[in-house]
């Protein structure tokens, strides 16, 4: 149990100043390296504004964000971004429609319906949906549901309507038939008797509109798979993963002090996570969405390869049956032969697109970031 | 009244207990104060802890027992916005003046958690830390320490034939001999224990109590707990803080049966705490 | 509202979630399908003789002896074909100059269709290209082509204002009577005995390089493509992120800058993949010229900056996790902060930065965007690793597009771009699988 001669606490001036020396430069390489990756975004912003200004400079801004004519191999050449931008925007709007909805749905489920065992199994199907590549998405949009599109467009429009729009018009008759009961209860001699009447009678009508709308919708020929409505199917299933875990997580963090005070109050699971869950969580679910959107508008792949690339606007401006280009499908396909002409108007409009997609993305993320933030606050955490 | 309740309530004294005066100073806080930003938690403290003795702090919940044992080894830098003023004396040096290496001092004055905290690592590794730190390879040394260590913290007997598994495995008053194991594989002067036993139960208690008696042979060891009991049970010498404030300190004995100041008899006698 | 109602909007909304979660899983499988049962069977398919002829030619692989034995059993079956053939030439040739023109053109169609088939006829010349050398390597490409020799299509205009409508003639209508009559039953019912299908399991479709641009052979040079920029992505982004996630969980005081860091981290995350490409094209290559064209090395950085925050966040996470008692016991101990950090600190978070490696690996090795303009190219052989440095390389994902959108025979090689994102989606998912168990297995063990 001998202790050995002990070290002397004190060191010399200079160890001293060795070791505070190297703690410093340590340090500071440590600081260098992690500004350096975080740094990287200046870069990015700078590498591509600075590409970007010459095409303005060249051309001006009206060309680029109010002509509808897009013809940059022309002589003389046209650089009219909007028909591409009213793409995008549609395609993104498309994504929204097919993501937000399922996604805020799934996420409820998720955090608040299925048992613990059955989330065990659909977080899996998540993850999977959020790994698989792009170009893999992009090629069952192009390969197999362009084609399917095409042959039996109809049918799969009407099933869609049936899948989508018999659940919600289910809702909507029990709604508005017990409103209607409401409404009529002094009027009526038998309120039981009227409710066994007006019930079936909405259900009916509701069954009938949707069987004309299925039946509309079958009688339509797709003449192109490649389309937007093809490509926001599938941009809609590529930001559900992203849509689902960040509202779960907001759902998650609203507490259980919140949901048993509602229940407390004799609401029915419905009705405690509609008035008060997801109001209580509203900021974290538009982060989702937000963060939802940048990934359908950032997307590259599946646009490209199966939104069928037309720069036109639709006719109507809403028709997702007619093809589409995006500002990143045409900075992908256009680069390949721009690249040869380094320098000119055809170059360097495609760093404009690019900026103009930064621009969007950052300003997004700084929205999500700040709702985040501001509701992280107001949660008192 | 009051004295009957103590005396019957300690009755329990370590047996050494009045050589305490006559033991030569191991480490000496002057005015000493600590600071986390503006609060002053350790409120100029001045006391003399004597070598190869077991000193016990008590105090209630907040009154800064760990933080002043935490500036021995000055564990307190690793909270930001924290500093000290006055002195606090350890080998004849300032612990916070210029040019103090502390991880020198840190390898002198070797400190037990009050939650185990063994590294998710084998046994051998987690005792074999301090020593490959100061630049033990050799596996044969390694190994010399490791027994010697586990032997003192008489653990040697339950894990010899598993010190390659994980240190997890075990259980928390296991974990917690480890942990003691570990920090006396460094050969430190001084053992800081922060109620080392307030997460064990009653038997794994009592055995690092025994532990403690054994080890005061050859180390000073500072134990802060909430155990008044254990206090008088296992230490030579007693302080008692409150608030900051160092209000008492001396023979455990005769802090426990006979306080000086009225503080202390309100604590020990459980009127407040 | 009515009590009986409300409890039936209840179901009524379980039901709608339920229905989402459904309807998410039911996109899972139907986008998996089709891609895991046809892209297995770039791997395991009927291959005819015609499969083993190019094994055995092209890539030196399989038994000699009994491919000659296989090939004089069907040449055997074939003869009768190419006497038939003949036959019909030296009818025509004894016909009138008239008659003669109206069998020309389709008899012209007949022989090309056949070669496609069979490959060249016996005693012609080989042909140049290497897709010409061979008949149908497959037995649903052989089926396809058989049906092109029996059938001929036309467009029917019939119906004026209307879309032409596609129609198919049987060809034996236009040869009644002739020498090649008996042709168009001779094949469907021999053609077995002409191909000699046998179940072929190709595993070596992901270690073969291709032949004619994917006509032939395997998916190396893609797959070894995506392991180079995945890794290369990894070389530089792991070190960096790691340090920068070290730095901010360990060193950084929280603070204005750390603050701005973030921010900075979050808005790389939310850059769009094309625009990283474009970054690397404008910076790797145009700027600072790390090498002359496009390569593994530009295309590996580019990636390595897309995958960055993902690397960073999921390191601080398990750095974060790691007790705070583990730290103080190091210190206690008379470890320094460097030394805490290396011995303790990331042993400890070592699980949870790996899943998030790995994680960032599969993101890696799917990305296409990123490499257009930096390191992909469509047709190329495996690179040497130093050959990283400067040159360009198929990928899986690029190839993949490159394949189903611009290929010349698109439709002839369905089966390669199948099993290529079958590969693709196979590699990933795995890498994936790899991070859900390393994690699976931390929860467990932070658990007891
Ligand atoms: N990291 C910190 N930052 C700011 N104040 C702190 C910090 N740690 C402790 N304190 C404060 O310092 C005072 C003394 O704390 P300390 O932990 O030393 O008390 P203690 O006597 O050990 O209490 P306990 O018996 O509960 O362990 C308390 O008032 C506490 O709130
Ligand atoms: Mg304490």
């Amino acid at each position: 149990m001998a202790q050995s001669p002990s070290k002397s606490l004190v060191m010399s001036d200079a160890a001293s100043l060795r070791l505070r020396l190297g703690g410093w430069l340590g340090q500071g390489l440590l600081f260098l390296v992690t500004s350096l990756s975080t740094f990287a975004v200046f870069f990015i912003f700078y590498f591509i504004f600075k590409d970007a200004v010459p095409f303005f400079k060249l051309e001006g801004t009206r060309e680029f964000f109010t002509s509808t004519r897009w013809y940059p191999s022309g002589h003389p050449p046209e650089f009219g971004a909007l028909p591409i931008m009213v793409g995008t925007g549609l395609v993104t709007l498309g994504a929204v429609v097919v993501a937000v909805p399922l996604g805020i749905a799934a996420a409820v489920c998720l955090s608040d319906l299925l048992p613990f065992r059955m989330r065990q199994v659909v977080k899996p199907v998540i993850e999977i949906l959020a790994a698989i590549p792009s170009v893999a998405y992009g090629f069952f949009a192009l390969v197999v549901f362009a084609t399917v599109l095409q042959n039996h467009g109809g049918s799969v429009l009407s099933i869609g309507a049936w899948l989508v729009l018999g659940p919600v018009f289910f809702l909507l008759v029990m709604v508005a038939g017990d409103l209607l009961l409401d409404r009529l209860k002094h009027m009526l001699p038998k309120p039981r008797l009227a409710g066994a009447v007006i019930f079936p009678a909405l259900g009916i009508l509701a069954f009938l509109v949707l069987r004309q709308i299925a039946a509309r919708l079958a009688g339509i020929e797709i003449s192109s798979g490649t389309n937007a409505l093809n490509v926001s199917i599938i941009l809609g299933i590529m930001a559900l993963p992203t849509v689902v875990s960040v509202s779960e997580d907001a759902l998650q963090a609203a507490g259980r002090e919140l949901r048993e005070g509602s229940y407390a109050l004799g609401a029915t699971r419905a009705e405690t996570l509609v008035k008060a869950v997801i109001p209580a969580s509203i900021s974290g679910i538009l982060a989702a969405v937000i963060l939802g959107v940048m990934r359908a508008i950032g997307e590259t792949m599946v646009v490209w390869m199966a939104s069928g690339n037309a720069a036109r606007i639709p006719e109507p401006w809403y028709n997702v049956l007619q093809p589409v280009r995006t500002l990143t499908a045409t900075i992908a396909g256009d680069m390949g032969e721009a690249d040869h002409v380094t320098g000119s108007a055809r170059f360097h409009v495609l760093f404009a697109m690019a900026a103009c997609l930064l621009a969007f993305s950052f300003a997004m993320n700084l929205a999500s970031e700040l709702i985040v933030k501001r509701s992280r606050k107001k949660l008192g955490k | 009244m009051n004295d009957d309740i103590t005396l019957r309530r300690f009755d329990q004294f370590a047996e050494h207990n009045d050589s305490a005066q006559e033991a030569e100073t191991h480490i000496e806080a002057r005015e000493f104060s600590l600071f986390y930003g503006n609060f002053e938690a350790v409120r100029k403290v001045s006391l003399q802890v004597p070598k190869r003795m077991v000193t016990a702090m008590i105090g209630p919940s907040g009154c800064g027992k760990s933080t002043l044992l935490r500036s021995i080894n000055r564990m307190n830098d690793l909270i930001p916005s924290t500093h000290a003023s006055g002195q606090m004396i350890f080998d004849g040096h300032n612990i916070y003046g210029r040019n103090i290496d502390v991880v020198t001092l840190r390898s002198r004055v070797g400190m037990v958690f009050q939650k185990p905290n063994v590294f998710p690592k084998s046994i051998f590794d987690n005792v074999a830390y301090g020593p490959r730190l100061q630049g033990v390879k050799n596996r044969q040394q390694l190994g010399e320490i490791v027994e010697t260590s586990l032997r003192q913290a008489a653990i040697w007997d339950e894990v010899k034939d598993r010190l390659n598994t994980n240190a997890l495995g075990m259980s928390g008053g296991q974990q917690q001999r480890l942990c003691i194991a570990r920090a006396l594989a460094i050969k430190p002067e001084i053992l800081l224990m922060d109620e080392p036993t307030s997460a064990l139960d009653p038997k794994a208690t009592a055995k690092i109590e025994d532990l403690i008696g054994e080890l005061r042979e050859a180390y000073t060891i500072i134990i802060v707990t909430h155990n008044m009991q254990q206090a008088a049970r296992v230490s030579d010498l007693t302080a008692f803080m409150y608030e900051g404030v160092l209000v008492e300190f001396g023979n455990t004995k005769q802090l426990f049966t006979n306080p000086d100041n009225p503080q202390t008899e309100n604590y020990i006698t459980g009127r407040f705490g | 509202m009515r009590l009986g109602t409300r409890k039936l909007l209840d179901k009524a909304f379980s039901g709608l979630g339920l229905m989402a979660i459904a309807l998410m899983a039911m996109a899972l499988v139907l986008i998996l399908t089709p891609i895991i049962w046809r892209g297995s069977k770039a791997y395991l398919f009927k291959g005819t003789i015609e499969h083993r002829r190019v094994m055995l030619e092209q890539f030196g692989r399989g038994d000699a002896k009994a491919f000659n034995r296989e090939t004089r059993q069907a040449a055997e079956a074939r003869a009768p074909v190419y006497r038939m053939l003949e036959e019909f030439e030296a009818e025509m040739k004894a016909m009138d100059r008239t008659v003669r023109r109206n069998y020309k053109d389709a008899y012209g169609e007949v022989e090309e269709a056949l070669h496609v088939l069979l490959g060249p006829r016996p005693g012609k010349r080989t042909p140049v290209l290497l897709r010409q050398q061979y008949g149908q390597t497959r037995w649903d490409r052989t089926m396809v082509k058989l049906h092109e020799v029996l059938y001929a299509t036309e467009w029917d205009y019939s119906t004026p204002g209307a879309m032409g409508v596609q129609i198919e003639k049987p060809r034996v209508d236009q040869f009644r009577g002739t020498r090649l009559e008996p042709l168009f039953d001779y094949l469907p019912a021999h053609i077995d005995e002409m191909m000699r299908p046998r179940t072929t399991f190709y595993w070596r479709f992901i270690t073969d390089t291709s032949k004619d641009s994917h006509i032939f052979g395997g998916i190396w040079p893609e797959v070894l493509g995506t392991i180079y920029l995945t890794l290369g992505a990894m070389l530089f982004a792991v070190p960096m992120g790691v340090i920068a996630a070290v730095y901010l969980c360990e060193y950084a005081k929280e603070g204005r800058i750390i603050s701005f860091l973030r921010i900075c981290i979050s808005t790389l995350a939310g850059v769009p993949s094309i625009v990283f490409g474009l970054f690397g094209l404008a910076f790797f290559l145009n700027t600072i010229h790390v090498s002359d064209s496009k390569s593994v090395l530009a295309g590996s950085l580019t990636l390595s900056l897309l995958v960055l925050p993902t690397i960073i966040r999921s390191s601080e996470e398990a750095i974060l996790a790691v007790p705070r008692s583990y730290k103080e016991a190091a210190f206690g101990l008379g470890a320094g902060r460097w030394r805490t950090v290396l011995t303790v600190i990331l042993p400890a978070a070592l699980p949870g930065i790996l899943t998030g490696i790995v994680i960032s690996m599969g993101r890696a090795a799917g990305e296409t965007a990123p490499i257009i303009f930096t390191a992909a190219v469509s047709v190329g052989m495996p690179l040497k690793l130093w050959e990283t440095m400067n040159q360009p390389t198929p990928a899986l994902p690029w190839n993949i597009y490159n394949l189903c959108t611009e290929h010349e025979a698109v439709d002839e090689i369905r089966h390669v771009q199948y099993g290529m994102v079958l590969t693709l989606v196979a590699l990933v998912l795995l890498l994936n699988l790899a991070a859900i168990t390393m994690r699976a297995r931390i929860a467990k063990k932070l658990r007891g």
